[in-house]
């Protein structure tokens, strides 16, 4: 379970990173139509679309790094 | 446009009310339409000018807390190395970065939306007797607030900001896209919501702010250096200036102020305030 999690965690941040640099570089019309913000007759960059979908992406993959780490046991007083 | 005359009032005014939880946006709408300034809130050279202001604010901010930022910031790069939040400093950096991501989202996706529909004298004036409210409301509702605080500052604050807690203080901040509501105001209040003596709860206001106002600033400076910056440039270095020199006396003033005082003469002033503005733009 805990693999699958961060396995989730670590893909879905990925994404959404690919996502923040798709909203950078291609203008509203070019966006593929499921994308907020999509518009065929703008040629404004979302780049605030873009910053919200990276930190969203930064953030599981934060999550994914101390998820996955390893239990450290305490030692004996 | 805004003259020289007007950034520096503007500027002295934006460094006070940005860090006092009074709503700096609030009062710059409102002041604009008492003294019959033609500057609303939402227009290009306004917004230029306020990265400016924001931008020194943030910088006195950074400066002021210069000491706990390095720790904090040492703090984050052990959590990340040794994978777990074992010390104060790490879990004081994480719960800013946790109350920074819902506070940038919300900020980012409702400033624009928020800004033009609430741009009255009128609206802000009522939104300011309701940021009144809100600290006077916060002030009530807190547990019974802690006594003999001693220690380190950061370490306090660390131990008592649960995860969930630490996300609504951030998101409640975005309630001052509002003009009349106050950012500080909203993190301060939650700082008490969740046991934080006055103090605390300002210094942790003061940290939380130190990287949104940053960012915002950031996020526009490429409009003070393009177009729509011509023409206003030098106005907004004028009250860049006024506004860090403001800025760094409110915080100096408000570290000592909570160290025995409360939000409530806050809360009156904003009820006041709003409540006389309020009655002034609609006879």
């Amino acid at each position: 379970m805990k693999r699958a999690i961060t396995l989730a965690a670590i893909v879905l941040g990925i994404v959404l990173i690919v996502v923040a640099i798709v909203y950078w570089v291609e203008p509203a019309k070019s966006l593929p139509g499921f994308f907020p913000g999509e518009d065929s007759h703008s040629t404004t960059h979302h780049v605030k679309h873009g910053i919200a979908a990276f930190l969203v992406g930064l953030a599981l993959l934060a999550f994914a790094w101390f998820y996955s780490a390893p239990k450290k046991t305490k030692p004996a007083a | 446009m805004i003259s020289y005359w007007q950034a520096i009032v503007l500027g002295l005014l934006q460094g006070v009310s940005e860090l006092f939880p009074i709503s700096s946006l609030g009062h710059s709408v409102i002041l604009a339409q008492l003294l019959g300034w033609n500057i609303s809130a939402n227009s290009n050279f306004f917004l230029t000018f306020l990265v400016g202001t924001h931008f020194a604010t943030a910088l006195v901010l950074l400066g002021f807390f210069w000491t706990d930022w390095v720790r904090i910031v040492k703090g984050l790069g052990r959590s990340l190395r040794d994978r777990e939040i074992a010390d104060p400093d790490a879990r004081l950096a994480w719960l800013l970065i946790v109350a920074t991501i819902p506070a940038g989202i919300l900020g980012l996706t409702l400033e624009h939306k928020l800004r033009s529909v609430f741009t009255s004298a009128t609206s802000a004036s009522i939104f300011l007797m309701l940021n009144g409210v809100m600290l006077y409301g916060a002030e009530l509702l807190r547990r019974r607030a802690p006594t003999d605080e001693a220690g380190d500052p950061d370490a306090r604050i660390a131990e008592r900001v649960g995860w969930p807690q630490t996300g609504a203080i951030g998101a409640a901040q975005s309630v001052a896209l509002i003009p009349g509501f106050s950012r500080s105001g909203a993190a301060m209040g939650g700082g008490l919501l969740v046991g934080l003596s006055n103090i605390d709860a300002a210094r942790f206001a003061f940290l939380l702010a130190t990287p949104i106002i940053f960012a915002a600033a950031v996020l526009k400076l490429p409009d003070l250096f393009g177009s729509t910056g011509d023409g206003v440039r030098g106005q907004t270095f004028v009250g860049a200036i006024c506004s860090a020199v403001t800025a760094y006396l409110a915080v100096r003033f408000l570290m000592r102020f909570f160290h025995t005082n409360r939000l409530t003469p806050f809360a009156i002033y904003c009820l006041v305030a709003g409540f006389a503005s309020l009655l002034y733009f609609v006879s």
